[in-house]
This record gives structure tokens, sequence and C-alpha cells, in this order.
């Protein structure tokens, strides 16, 4: 049993929306406070903490004060306080100690907060161990996120029983761009989550068949692989689907840039726009091969600018390939490009096939 | 003591069949050593394609439709590339997975849901099983029309199967076109309309090409599950009644919950589709005894699919609803 749990809580995480402000990044908060903003994290742990079934078994490592410690206080668990703050908490304070509970041993990561909390979170533990995202922030677009402080305390058991873990996207959404009623994003990296599809979805119907999402992109993976030219000169995207192709043609992939590979062989890593190009001079058969970022659908334009409107023609819409679990495609209205090109964008839109499966496509709808 | 949950979940009709029904599957529990009668499996065959207007050597009958959904899937799935939608009656999807050596969702995209024609067109262009659920489960909407249907089985690398579970409530069929196209089948069931759910019984309506398919499929239905059928068949008037008393409820539980800004697709069958902001609410529903289905594995968040119970049910579901909402609204 996984049984050593840690808890980092943003206290000013979600302050900003009540008070009509688009976030606590930064200085923000200081605002919040101003306006009259209260404390929204405290009833979102407590309700999370209060309903996880498996208290007794775990073993709880804490940040301190109002980052962890005084929100335990409530309830019959014995913990233990990682790390000192200061009256006023910081990014760097909830970076420093969830680093310093990975190295404790912790097993897995509780955090309350918003997409800045899960940057800051993803900043210190990378992958190295799983984590369940409390929403608490006035921005949680990032779909790391449970649904809910309840549906959290449910993947906490569900990791504390043995369930599989999965990877989920750590969104950069632009706060200036948001208190404009814009949405910039861009993709910042992946954490894990404990895989709860199962909890979440109670009826006969789905009951046998969730095959966890990291077989799910094995078996992509393998069928793209399958089907490769050895000819062809093939840009993989960005995400961890992108990375199972190239883990099962055994070569290195960056998780969040664009490599290239053809025969087998590596032949570009982390590629920008002029290497893209450079590639495509040398190479006749190209294809892209991407995968849709979770929670939004963008296969281009987001996470993946280096694919400019200049590459995407140059590459030809017929020699696109989209790649994306079931899962993460059942969660998606349609697939979106916002390439900056609105000719490029209209010309894409329409539907694609995704390949979801060994032998198994889907018809998506793309829109701009 | 433990309260019984309101089952909102299964897409069954509340209501019982009539007691003469009843009383026919209880008369046969007096020959329960015994398998069903092969000349009552044969009369009921014959009430089938009389009910459907079709000749009787096209009907098949079976142990509920998904089974025999399941079997042609299973029967042509080689050499043969299966089409289904997305989201689509999930015992369909499961057999399709596990048997085709090449599938092809057609993803329905909200809010509107539609079937791209064209697009289901350019996929025929090798041999082919379609398989759509019309009305569609879970969405409730008509995705084929007559026209449709005529363009794709005039191509005969074709083979098209048109599940109509919820035939009686949309009063939509192909099921006449099937004795001039071999390659069009028609699935049914007696589980919502007629009231059966428990009896599980199913038939298809096959062209002559899904003929070798079946042609060793010999289902021994449970002698209950027979009898009730038979006689549910003799007193089809009361199908009628089901339907408009469902239909009845639906709309006013459509007009409902549009009065409480929760988005519900208009119906053509015993169910609706409703998206709610309020996360988790099959969950939320579930915790106050009132049974909806999720549908987080097959569509964005929010979705939930409700089946229409009796006023009372239906009330009890809206109650719960308005009260999670308020409580939601409060603590956001």
């Amino acid at each position: 049993m996984k049984n050593t749990v840690g808890l980092i809580v943003n206290p000013v995480a979600g302050m900003g929306g009540s008070v009509g402000l688009k976030g606590t990044d930064g200085e923000i908060y200081k605002k919040a406070l101003e306006l009259g903003a209260r404390p929204v994290t405290p009833r979102r742990t407590k309700e999370c903490l209060s309903r996880i079934e498996s208290k007794g078994d775990i073993t709880l490592f804490v940040a301190p004060g109002k980052m962890g410690e005084e929100h335990v206080k409530a309830f019959d668990m014995p913990f233990t306080v990682i790390g000192e703050v200061g009256e006023e908490t910081r990014a760097r304070d909830t970076k420093r100690i969830a680093a310093e509970m990975v190295d404790r041993g912790i097993e897995l990561l509780i955090f309350v907060g918003g997409d800045g909390t899960a940057r800051d979170i993803y900043d210190a533990i990378g992958l190295r161990i799983p984590v369940v995202a409390v929403p608490s922030g006035v921005k949680v677009f990032s779909s790391v996120f449970a649904l809910s402080a309840r549906a959290a305390a449910k993947m906490v058991d569900a990791f504390v029983e043995g369930t599989d873990v999965t990877e989920e996207e750590v969104l950069d959404i632009d706060e200036e761009a948001f208190r404009e009623d814009r949405l910039a994003s861009r993709l910042y990296g992946y954490l894990l989550v404990p895989n709860v599809r199962s909890f979440l979805q109670p009826g006969k119907a789905a009951s046998n068949v969730n095959v966890s999402s990291v077989e799910s992109k094995k078996e992509i993976a393998a069928y793209i692989v399958e089907e490769m030219d050895q000819e062809t000169l093939y840009l993989l995207g960005p995400g961890t689907t992108l990375k199972a192709i190239a883990g099962a043609m055994e070569v290195p992939k960056t998780l969040l840039g664009i490599d290239a590979v053809c025969g087998g062989e590596l032949v570009g890593r982390d590629l920008n726009e002029k290497g893209i190009l450079g590639l495509l001079e040398r190479y006749r058969k190209r294809n892209i091969i991407v995968t849709p970022i979770g929670g939004n659908g963008f296969i281009f334009g987001r996470g993946s600018k280096q694919f400019t409107p200049e590459v995407i023609e140059r590459v030809g819409r017929e020699n696109i390939v989209v790649v994306g679990t079931r899962d993460k495609l059942s969660k998606l209205d349609c697939l979106r490009v916002d390439t900056g090109d609105f000719e490029l964008d209209e010309l894409l839109c329409g539907y694609i096939e995704v390949t979801v499966g060994n032998k198994e496509g889907m018809m998506v709808e793309v829109r701009c | 003591m433990l309260r019984k949950s309101i089952r909102l979940n299964m897409n069954e009709v509340p209501y019982l069949p009539p007691q003469e029904v009843i009383e026919a599957a209880r008369r046969s529990l007096a020959k329960l050593n015994r398998y069903a009668d092969p000349e009552d499996l044969g009369r009921l065959r014959a009430l089938l394609a009389g009910y459907s207007g079709v000749l009787e050597e096209h009907v098949v009958l079976g142990p509920g439709s998904d089974i025999l959904l399941r079997e042609v899937v299973h029967a042509f799935s080689q050499g043969r590339k299966i089409i289904v939608v997305s989201p689509s009656f999930f015992p369909t999807v499961q057999a399709a997975k596990q048997f085709a050596t090449k599938l092809v969702s057609i993803r329905l995209s909200p809010p509107q849901f539609d079937l791209d024609i064209n697009l289901l067109m350019d996929q025929l262009k090798e041999p082919c099983l379609v398989i759509v659920d019309n009305p569609n489960n879970p969405t409730g909407k008509i995705l084929l029309e007559r026209q449709a249907v005529e363009a794709m089985i005039e191509n005969t690398g074709v083979l098209l199967v048109v599940d109509e579970a919820y035939y009686e409530f949309s009063g939509v069929t192909f099921a006449d076109m099937v004795h001039d196209h071999p390659n069009l089948a028609v699935t049914r069931t007696m589980d919502k309309a007629f009231s059966l759910a428990g009896a599980r019984i199913g038939y298809i309506i096959a062209g002559e090409a899904f003929g070798d398919a079946f042609s060793s499929f010999y289902a021994f239905l449970p002698q209950p599950s027979l009898y009730a059928a038979i006689e549910a068949l003799n007193h089809p008037h009361y199908v009628r009644t089901n339907v408009q008393r469902v239909v009845e409820e639906r709309e006013r539980v459509w007009r409902t919950l549009n009065e409480l800004a929760a988005r519900v697709w208009q119906s053509s069958t015993n169910f609706l589709l409703v998206k709610t902001e309020i996360p988790e609410i099959a969950e939320r529903l579930s915790d106050i005894g009132v049974l909806v289905q999720d549908l987080s594995n097959q569509l964005p968040s929010g979705f939930v699919r409700v089946s229409i119970g009796t006023g009372e049910e239906n009330d009890a579901f809206i109650a719960g609803y308005v009260k999670i909402r308020e409580t939601y609204l409060e603590n956001l």
C-alpha cells in the first residue's frame, strides 16, 4: 500500500475570484485583500480531507501554517510539518517544500490551488511522484485538476488502494490576457495523477472498458510505429502520447519540444521553426504527428508554436497525423486550431481521423 | 431501513405491463423444467413480423438486442471496416472494439450532435459494416433520414445495421426497406416501450445478406420472457399508452430543466441528455437516492442521461437537482 502523502495549500489561490480579479499570480493577491477577498482554500482543503476514507492508513507530511498545518489540525490525523514559511507565502515556498517532501519520501502530493500552483509544483517535482490537485484557483484550466474537492478525496483513496497513474497537462495561462477576457494558454508540462475514471463512472456501461491511459498510449504508439515508412520524416509534437511513440521506437523525446525521426533514428531534437524548415528541405516525404491538448483540444497554435503556418503548409493537411486516447477525446467538444493564419485555420477545419488505438480511428471535427 | 433508489439510469419504462402479460409469465413457471416450445418461439416470431410489417423470414429472435448486435459484429467484422458513431449505445462500441480488424468512430460533436452524412459516405469506399443507433443513445437525436439510408445501401459493399431500440418513441423506422435491400438490418427490443426490460426480448429484422450469420443462431428464450412477449403482442394497445405517458412526462421534465438553467436536448426517446455546470451531478444525485447515467466516459464533463420515470420519480429528480444546485451556487 502506498500511503505516505504530502499536503501543500496555496493560501491565496482563488481569492481574486470573488472580487472580480482573474487570478492572484504575483502581487495581485494584495489587491484582492484590499478589495475584501477572503481565503477560499480552507473550505476546499477541509472538504477534501474530510472525505478521504483512507485517512487512518495515511502518513501525512504537511507544509507549515496556513500552507497545510492549520488545516489538518481539525482532523484526527498524525502529521509531520516540513519546512518553514514567513507570514506571506510565495511561489518559492511551494516549490521548496514540495521538493523537500519528495526527498523525504512522500509517494503522493495533494496540493490545493490553481494553475499557477500547478506550475510551481511541476517546476519542483516534475514526474517524480503523482499528485492530487484540489481546484481552488480562479484559473483552473489545467486538466491535472480533480473535478472538485470531493473528487480529489476519491483520487487519494484510489491511489492508496493502488490504482495506476496517468499524465495530465499543466497549462500556463497568461493572467494579463485573461483579465482582458482573452484566453492565451500554452502547454507548460505534465504531472502524474491517479487514474480514477472508474470511480467517476459507476454505470454498467463502462464497467469493463477502462483501459488505462498509459496502456492506450502504448497501443497507439505500437500501431503508429508499425505503420511508419522508413523514408518519411516524422515531426513529433509535444505530449506524452508522442513520447510513447518515441519510446516504442527507442529514441529519446523531449516532452514539450518538437523532435524529428526518420528510419527509426532521431534526426532532430527540440527543433525551432528554422530547424524544422531545414529538415523539410532535406526530406521529400514528411509527416507531422500531434496530439490535442487535454481540456481545450488544440492541435496547433497552443503548446507547439514551432509548427508555424509555413511549416504546416509545407507539410500539407493530408500529412498531418493526429493521435489521442479515447479518454482524452471524450472530454473534448472538438479539436481546435489557431495558427495565427486564419486562411490556414480554415483549411485545417473539418473532420480529421484521430488514431485512438490499434487500427482504430475516430473522425473528429476540427474547428477554428 | 434503506431507502430504495430511484432508477433513472437504465432507460427503463417505469410502468408495469398489463396484468395479462404478467400472468402469462407466471403461468409459464409451471413448465420451468422444460425449454421453450419451438412452436411458441415461432408464434412470437410471427407476431413480431406482423407488428413490424415484415415477412416472418426476416425476423430473428434473441435474448436482448445488444446480444444480436454483438452477433452481427462478430460475424461480419472479418475483412470489413466497422463504422460506428460516438457517443453510441455502449455494448455496440464494446463489441466493435473487441472484434474489429479496423474500427472508425464518427464523433458527434456537441452541441448539435449531428451526423455528417457526407463524411459517413466518404468512409464507404471499402467493405464496411455500419452500425448507427437511431435515435442515438445517449443524445436522443434522430441521426438518419430515409434518403441517407437509401444512399448508403445502394453500395452493396456496405452492410448497414440501424438500431431502433427506441422506435416506438421516435416513430422512425426503416424496417420496411429490409425486404428490398439485402444489406440492411434493423434491431429492436421489447425492453423499452413494451415495459419488458426484465424479459430481455430483442429481435433483428435482417436482409438476406445477414441471413448466413443467423442460420445457426437459434435462441431458446426463457419461458417467462417468451410467454410475456406473446401476450404483450396480443395486447399492443398498452404500448401506445406507455409512449404517450412517457412523452408527456419527458416534455414536462424538459421544460422544467430548461427553466433551471440546465442545457437539455430535445429527445425522440424515453430519456433526456442533460448538461449542467454542477460537477459530478450524477454522484451528487446518487447520494440522495436518484440514479442517472453519468456520461463522462463518452462526452465532456457535465453530461448525464436521465431516463423518464413516473411523475413522482421525475419530481424527486427535479427536487433533488434544485437542492443540489442551490447548495452548489451557495458554495461558489
